[in-house]
C-alpha cells in the first residue's frame, strides 16, 4: 500500500517537475534574448518536448484524480447495476482506445529506431525524445485497468468525475481554509 | 457516412460517461481503423504532434500556473478591495466593483473559470451579507467571469490562434475594447436594475484609502503591465509572455505577498526592528525562500493544481486535434464548405449560421474543442467571403462565452454552483436573464467588425 | 480502385509550390487518373513540416515537399542549399540542381526511404531589419530569425549577430515588437508575410536560397508500377517547371510591390559592400565543407558562370 502511495507521489512529483522545467526553461530563454541578446538554439525544440512529455505522462493521472471532463447526466439516471454495466463497456472501450495507440506508438518508435533519425537540435534519437508516447499511453492503460477492476468489484461505478469546475474549486477551499481571518 | 459515424461515434462516447478528450481520440482512432488506409503508427505521429507541436499553446500551461499563484496568493482579494473602493459608492456599486475585479483579474488570468472561481468566492458571499440577492449576485459574477476569455490574456484565443495560424497578438489585441465594452455593459445593466431594485451602496471611502488599496493592489495590476507591456512592447511572445507572468506571480505572491510558500506570516518588518536590519534581513530571507518554495507544501499544492488543470486541457486539446485531423483527411470541412457556399449566403448570412452552429455546440462542449473542430470548417469559407480573421476569432469567442453559461456543459455555471453551495440549476436560473445581455453583445460584435477591428488596425 | 497520392504541403494552394502541387494533380488526373488519384492536402492541413517526412515513411502521406534545410536529420549534404553566396543568382541554383550531383542528391537518401523528384524553387534570400545594413558590420549584435539549421546559424555568427530559431507562425509579431531585429527571406515570403511593414530597411543581398524538395516515400515507390512511375515523374517534371517559373514571376512581382507600397527602404549593395558581406560569410564553407562534401560546393561554383 505505501508503495502505492510512494509511487503516486512520485508521479505527482514528475509531473509538477515538468511544469517548472518547462516554464523556466521559456523564461530562461526569453531573459537571455532580450536582456543579453543569447540565445538557446535548442530551447524550441525542447520547450515543445517537455510539453508532450507533459501532456501524455499526465493524462494517465487525471484518469484516478478525475480531472478529466465528462458528461455524467444520463449515467447517473440509471440504477445502480446498469450504471455500473454501462461503465464497463465505458472503460473498456477506453482500454481499446488505449490499445490502439499503444500499437501505434510502438510500431513508429520502432520505426523512427531503425531508422536512427536524430532529434533536429536536442542531442538524442527520435525514439528516445518521443518515447513517452508508449510511456503515457501504457500509464493510461494500467489506469483503466485498476478503474475496470474497481468498478467489477463495486468500488466504483464509472469514470471519477471532478469537473475543472470542482478541481478549481477545491484548490481554493484548500488554501483559504486557514486564512479566514485575513483583512 | 463517415461523418455521421464519426459523431454518433462521438456523443456516445460522451453519453455513456467516457471523458470528453477520451471520447474524442477514441472516436477519432476508431473512424480512422474502419475507413480510412491511414496506419495507426501515423495517428500517434499525429496524435504526439497536436501535443507538442504548437508553440502558442504552450501559454496555456504558463497561465493557468500563474492563474493559480494569484488567485492562492491573495492577489484576487486586493484586486477587490482595489475595485470596491473605486466604484463602491454608486447605487448598486458592490456588484459593479465585483464586475470590475472580474475585468481586472481577466487580465492577467487566460481563464474563464478561473476568473469566477477567484472573485466569486470571494464576492458573492459579500454582496448578499450587504443586502443583495444572492442569486443577482451569482448570476452577474457568473456572467461577468466569461471575460476571462475575451480580456486578453486568454486561453481560448491561443487555441483559436494556433488552429487557423492567425496570429495570437492581434487577436489578444481585438479582445481588449470588446472586453471593455462588455464589462460596462454589465455594470448599466447593474446600475439600471440598482435604481429599480433599490439595492445598497457603500460610502465613499476617500482618496486615501483608494490610493492605499491602489497600492496594495499594485502587485497584481503590474502583472498586466508586464504581460501586455512584453508582448506590445518587443520583449517577448505571447507564448514567453506568460513564461514571464508565471515566474512573476510566484515571486509577487511568495516574497512579496507572502500569502503562501515559506515565507508565509513572515512580516516584513519585525516590531522596533530598524529599517537598515528589515531590509538586510528580508533580503537574504527572500534569496533563501526561492530555492525553498522547492520543497514547500504550499508551491507543491499549487503547481500541482495547476499542472493538473493545464494536462486536462492540453490532453482535450491534443485529442480535439486528432478528431479535426480525421475532419480533414475524410474533407468533411471541405464538403460542409462547399454545401455552404453553395446556399450562396452573403457574409451576414453566413455570420448568422456561424453563431449559432457555436451556440449550439456550446451547450455540449468544452471551448477549446469546439475551435478546434469549428474553426478548420468555417475559417476557410470565412476568408472567401472576405471576413477578418481576427473579427471571425473574436465572434468565436464571445460565443464560446455564452457557452460557459448554458447548460449543460457551463464551466461558470459549475463553478457558480460549487462556490454558492447550490445546485446547478440554481445557478442556471441566477445566470439566465444576463443571457440576453449576452445576446445582444454578440449581435453587436457580429455586425459591428469595427468593435474588434479598430485596435489591431491602429496599432499594426 | 485507384492507389491514393496524398500530397500534403505547409502553404497557402495560391502559392508557387501550391499552384505546381495543382498542377501536378492535373496532370496525373488527366493521364492516369484511373489508376492513380492525387489529393492535395495544403496549408499544413495533414502535417507540419517538421512530422511529414515522419508521416511519409510511415506510409500515410505519399508526397510531400518541405523546405531544403528540414532535411537536416537525415542528411549533411543538402545543406550546400544554406550556404551564403555560394549561388550568384537563381540560374546558378537551377544550373547546379540540374546538374549530375544536384541529380545525385535527389536520390542519396534512399536508404533513409525518402525519393527526391524535383526542385522547386521559392528564391533568393534578401535580409530585412530594423535598421539599414550595409556592411556586416551593421548586423553585429542583431537577432535574427532562422529557420532550424545549423549553417544558417553559423551564417549569422560570422557577422557576430544573434541566430533566433523561431517558428515561421510567430515571426511577424516577433518583429513587429521588435523583440527580433531581422530576418532573412525571398521577396515573396516578405510581400506575402507582410514583414515589408514591420521591417523599415530592406537589403537586397541574394545571399542564399531557399527552396524545396518534392520528395516520395521509397516504399510508394516500389510499390508503383513502371508506366505510374514515368508518368509521375515527367507531371511532376512538368509541375515543376511551371512551379519555378512562378516562382521567379512572383518574386519579381513582390519586390516591385514592396517598393511601391513605400513602407520600407530598399537598399542595394554597391560591389565593394557586397564584396565584404562575401568575405564576411564565406569562412562558412569551410566550416562545414567536410560534412557537405567538398565535390558538392565545387559543383557549384562551377554554376557561377
Ligand atoms: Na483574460
Ligand atoms: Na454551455
Amino acid at each position: 500500500m505505501s508503495i502505492i502511495r510512494l509511487l503516486n507521489r512520485l508521479e505527482e512529483d514528475i509531473i509538477a517537475l515538468l511544469l517548472v522545467v518547462l516554464t523556466l526553461l521559456v523564461f530562461v530563454e526569453t531573459v537571455m534574448r532580450f536582456g543579453f541578446g543569447a540565445t538557446i538554439d535548442w530551447a524550441e525544440e525542447g520547450s515543445l518536448t517537455l510539453a508532450g512529455w507533459f501532456v501524455l505522462f499526465g493524462a494517465s493521472h487525471g484518469i484516478k484524480e478525475g480531472t478529466h471532463i465528462g458528461v455524467d447526466l444520463f449515467t447517473r439516471a440509471l440504477p445502480g447495476r446498469a450504471r455500473r454495466a454501462v461503465a464497463v463497456v465505458a472503460v473498456v472501450a477506453c482500454l481499446g482506445y488505449a490499445g490502439l495507440f499503444l500499437y501505434g506508438s510502438w510500431v513508429y518508435l520502432d520505426k523512427m529506431w531503425m531508422l536512427g533519425l536524430p532529434m533536429e537540435d536536442l542531442p538524442m534519437p527520435t525514439w528516445a525524445a518521443h518515447s513517452v508516447m508508449l510511456i503515457g499511453f501504457g500509464l493510461i492503460a494500467l489506469r483503466l485497468v485498476i478503474l475496470l477492476v474497481n468498478i467489477v468489484r463495486g468500488r466504483a461505478d464509472g469514470f471519477p468525475f471532478a469537473n475543472e469546475a470542482d478541481e478549481t474549486m477545491e484548490h481554493f477551499e484548500a488554501t483559504h481554509a486557514d486564512e479566514g481571518g485575513r483583512s | 457516412m463517415t461523418t455521421a459515424f464519426l459523431f454518433i461515434l462521438l456523443f456516445g462516447a460522451m453519453l455513456i460517461g467516457i471523458p470528453v478528450a477520451l471520447s474524442l481520440g477514441l472516436s477519432s482512432i476508431v473512424t480512422i481503423l474502419l475507413f480510412s488506409n491511414d496506419s495507426l503508427a501515423s495517428i500517434a505521429l499525429k496524435f504526439f504532434s497536436a501535443a507538442s507541436d504548437h508553440y502558442t499553446l504552450l501559454a496555456i500551461p504558463f497561465f493557468i500556473l500563474s492563474s493559480a499563484f494569484l488567485s492562492t496568493g491573495g492577489v484576487a482579494e486586493r484586486l477587490i478591495d482595489f475595485a470596491n473602493n473605486c466604484v463602491g459608492h454608486i447605487k448598486g456599486g458592490l456588484a459593479m466593483a465585483s464586475v470590475l475585479a472580474c475585468m481586472l483579474f481577466a487580465a492577467v488570468s487566460g481563464s474563464s473559470p478561473a476568473t469566477v472561481a477567484a472573485i466569486g468566492s470571494l464576492v458573492i458571499a459579500g454582496m448578499a451579507k450587504a443586502g443583495y440577492p444572492e442569486k443577482f449576485a451569482a448570476g452577474a459574477i457568473a456572467n461577468a467571469g466569461t471575460l476571462g476569455i475575451l480580456i486578453p490574456p486568454s486561453i481560448v484565443m491561443l487555441v483559436y490562434s494556433a488552429a487557423t495560424q492567425t496570429s495570437a497578438a492581434k487577436m489578444f489585441m481585438a479582445g481588449l475594447i470588446p472586453g471593455i465594452m462588455m464589462g460596462g455593459i454589465l455594470m448599466l445593466a447593474i446600475y439600471i436594475a440598482a435604481r429599480v431594485m433599490d439595492l445598497p451602496r457603500l460610502p465613499f471611502p476617500g482618496f486615501r484609502t483608494l490610493f492605499g488599496s491602489a497600492a496594495r493592489a499594485s502587485g497584481g495590476l503590474m502583472l498586466i503591465v508586464i504581460v501586455l507591456g512584453a508582448i506590445y512592447g518587443g520583449v517577448a511572445s505571447p507564448t514567453e509572455a506568460a513564461a514571464v507572468s508565471a515566474i512573476y506571480a510566484f515571486l509577487v505572491s511568495a516574497l512579496v505577498y507572502r500569502d503562501i510558500g515559506p515565507l508565509k506570516a513572515t512580516p516584513w518588518r519585525h516590531e522596533g526592528e530598524s529599517n537598515a536590519t528589515a531590509v538586510a534581513r528580508n533580503a537574504v530571507q527572500m534569496l533563501v525562500a526561492v530555492p525553498r518554495s522547492a520543497w514547500h507544501p504550499d508551491m507543491r499544492e499549487t503547481v500541482l493544481s495547476a499542472a493538473k488543470t493545464s494536462i486536462m486541457l492540453l490532453f482535450i486539446i491534443a485529442n480535439a486535434m486528432l478528431f479535426a485531423h480525421v475532419l480533414t483527411t475524410e474533407r468533411i470541412p471541405h464538403h460542409i464548405a462547399e454545401a455552404i457556399v453553395s446556399w450562396g449566403l452573403p457574409a451576414w448570412g453566413f455570420l448568422i449560421v456561424v453563431n449559432i452552429l457555436l451556440l449550439v455546440a456550446g451547450n455540449f462542449m468544452e471551448p477549446s474543442a469546439i475551435l478546434l473542430i469549428m474553426a478548420p470548417i468555417l475559417f476557410p469559407i470565412a476568408m472567401q467571403l472576405g471576413i477578418d480573421p481576427i473579427h471571425l476569432g473574436v465572434i468565436m469567442v464571445v460565443n464560446m462565452e455564452i457557452g460557459m453559461i448554458t447548460p449543460p456543459v457551463g464551466l461558470n455555471l459549475f463553478v457558480t454552483a460549487g462556490i454558492t453551495n447550490r445546485s446547478l440549476g440554481w445557478a442556471m436560473s441566477a445566470a439566465l436573464p444576463w443571457l440576453g445581455l449576452m445576446l445582444i453583445f454578440l449581435l453587436l460584435i457580429t455586425y459591428i467588425p469595427q468593435i474588434s477591428l479598430f485596435l489591431p488596425e491602429i496599432l499594426g | 480502385a485507384p492507389v491514393t497520392l496524398k500530397f500534403s504541403h505547409v502553404v497557402a494552394e495560391n502559392t508557387p509550390k501550391g499552384k505546381m502541387a495543382q498542377r501536378f494533380e492535373k496532370l496525373v488526373e488527366e493521364r492516369i487518373g484511373d489508376k492513380v488519384q492525387v489529393e492535395v492536402y495544403p496549408n499544413s492541413q495533414l502535417y507540419n513540416d517538421n512530422k511529414v517526412l515522419q508521416a511519409m515513411q510511415l506510409g500515410d502521406v505519399q508526397m510531400a515537399a518541405p523546405a531544403l534545410s528540414k532535411f537536416s536529420r537525415y542528411t549533411d549534404r543538402l545543406q550546400v542549399f544554406d550556404l551564403p553566396f555560394l549561388f550568384e543568382n537563381i540560374d546558378a541554383v537551377s544550373c547546379f540542381q540540374k546538374s549530375d550531383k544536384g541529380r545525385m542528391l535527389l536520390d542519396h537518401m534512399k536508404d533513409k526511404g525518402i525519393i527526391g523528384l524535383g526542385y522547386q524553387h521559392n528564391g533568393m534570400k534578401q535580409l530585412s531589419a530594423s535598421d539599414p545594413l550595409r556592411t556586416p558590420g551593421d548586423a553585429a549584435g542583431k537577432k535574427f530569425r532562422i529557420m532550424s539549421s545549423d549553417v544558417l546559424a553559423a551564417q549569422f555568427k560570422a557577422v557576430d549577430a544573434a541566430p533566433v530559431k523561431k517558428p515561421f507562425s510567430e515571426v511577424f509579431t516577433l518583429l513587429q515588437t521588435e523583440a527580433i531585429d531581422g530576418q532573412e527571406n525571398t521577396w515573396s515570403n516578405i510581400y506575402t508575410q507582410k514583414f515589408y511593414e514591420v521591417q523599415p530597411y530592406i537589403t537586397e543581398s541574394n545571399h542564399g536560397y531557399l527552396g524545396y524538395m518534392v520528395v516520395t516515400s521509397t516504399s510508394f515507390w516500389n510499390s508503383l508500377d513502371e508506366e505510374s512511375r514515368k508518368v509521375i515523374r515527367e507531371s511532376m517534371n512538368e509541375a515543376l517547371e511551371y512551379g519555378n517559373s512562378l516562382a521567379n514571376e512572383l518574386n519579381q512581382e513582390a519586390k516591385q510591390k514592396v517598393i511601391d507600397s513605400g513602407e520600407s527602404e530598399v537598399i542595394d549593395l554597391s560591389d565593394d559592400q557586397r564584396e565584404q558581406w562575401v568575405k564576411a560569410m564565406k569562412p562558412v564553407w569551410n566550416q562545414f565543407r567536410s560534412q557537405i562534401g567538398g565535390d558538392l560546393i565545387d559543383a557549384a561554383e562551377a554554376c557561377d558562370g
